[in-house]
């Protein structure tokens, strides 16, 4: 079989501990939730008023359970995770896969997040894939696992996360 | 009552536009290039800026609750993108129950499609439904 140095380099980082704990900015809030809904056109109405969320069995506001990716999402000069996936990224683009688009989401909700709660979060490589080609170029899959936890450390949310980076065609 | 197995959710018409795409990437506080930057998109082999993969989760999210209501909790939605959605282009949501269960299990599959053919498909897991 022929060998793919730069997959073997990649993959070695699945051997990469877990990041450290990346914690979200701000606990859940409603500007960020109101923001969230009004981009996506949201209207449920337990996401910004507490007797609605109340009467549906909350304890108060709560946030659209897919957005739970975005609370600990870097900013413009704040790093987000550093990891195994963040490594092997950053070798793909060195050699060329400069290119990302992210082709697979999973996120497994153990409860609702309510107003107050301050969420972090541990990622970590799961899988690279062996080049492939595809329809957009050349390149490889990266997965990685996400665990969201509140401030007791209780698990809250989880995340499977899949990327291809890749070297985009030559345009006709 | 609990939906049937088969049951078709209505379906919803999201127009998208430049001020969509963006729109959602900073209310996801995604920065990447590709979802705002139109020469950056190009010269990643983009025609254009295209809608990130954290406002596709949410709109899928929003789709199936707006149909299933606030008693419901969505506890896993798995989502599988395709073509992108870009500027000037349309995509229309439309779902179907795929399981029912008398414990109110709901799980619904989805399918975003645009001109270019799906953007999205997957599935949303819900319970709660039919108390």
């Amino acid at each position: 079989m022929e060998t793919d140095p730069l997959y073997e380099k990649v993959s070695a980082h699945l051997a990469d501990p877990p990041s450290d704990p990346v914690p979200a900015w701000d606990p859940v809030n409603q500007p960020m939730i109101r923001h969230w809904c009004d981009a996506m056109g949201d209207e449920l109405p337990i996401y910004t008023d507490a007797e609605a969320a109340r009467a549906a069995g909350h304890p108060d506001v709560v946030a659209p359970p897919a957005s739970l990716q975005a609370w600990t999402m870097p900013g413009l000069r704040t790093r987000g995770f550093q990891d195994g996936t963040t490594r092997a990224q950053a070798e793909l683009v060195d050699a060329g896969y400069a290119a990302v688009v992210a082709t697979n989401c999973e996120q497994t909700y153990h409860r609702y997040l309510t107003l107050g709660d301050h969420l972090y979060a541990v990622s970590k490589l799961e899988s690279v894939s062996t080049r492939k080609q595809t329809a957009l170029g050349e390149g490889y899959f990266l997965t990685s696992v996400t665990e969201y936890r509140d401030q007791h450390g209780e698990l809250v949310g989880e995340m499977s996360f899949r990327t291809l980076w890749f070297k985009p065609k030559e345009r006709a | 009552m609990l939906p049937d197995v088969g049951a078709a959710l209505p379906e919803l018409v999201v127009p998208i536009t430049p001020t969509r795409i963006v729109a959602g990437a900073i209310a996801s506080r995604d920065y990447q290039d590709v979802h705002h930057d139109v020469p950056a998109a190009r010269a990643k082999g983009s025609p254009d800026i295209f809608m990130n993969i954290l406002t596709t989760n949410g709109y899928v999210g929003r789709y199936v609750t707006d149909w299933a209501g606030p008693q419901a909790r969505i506890v896993k939605i798995a989502i599988r993108l395709g073509v992108p959605n870009y500027p000037g282009d349309t995509m229309t949501l439309t779902g179907s129950v795929i399981r029912s269960e008398e414990d109110g299990t709901v799980e619904v599959a989805v399918r975003g499609a645009n001109g270019l053919g799906d953007h999205v498909t997957g599935t949303v897991m819900l319970k709660g439904l039919g108390q």
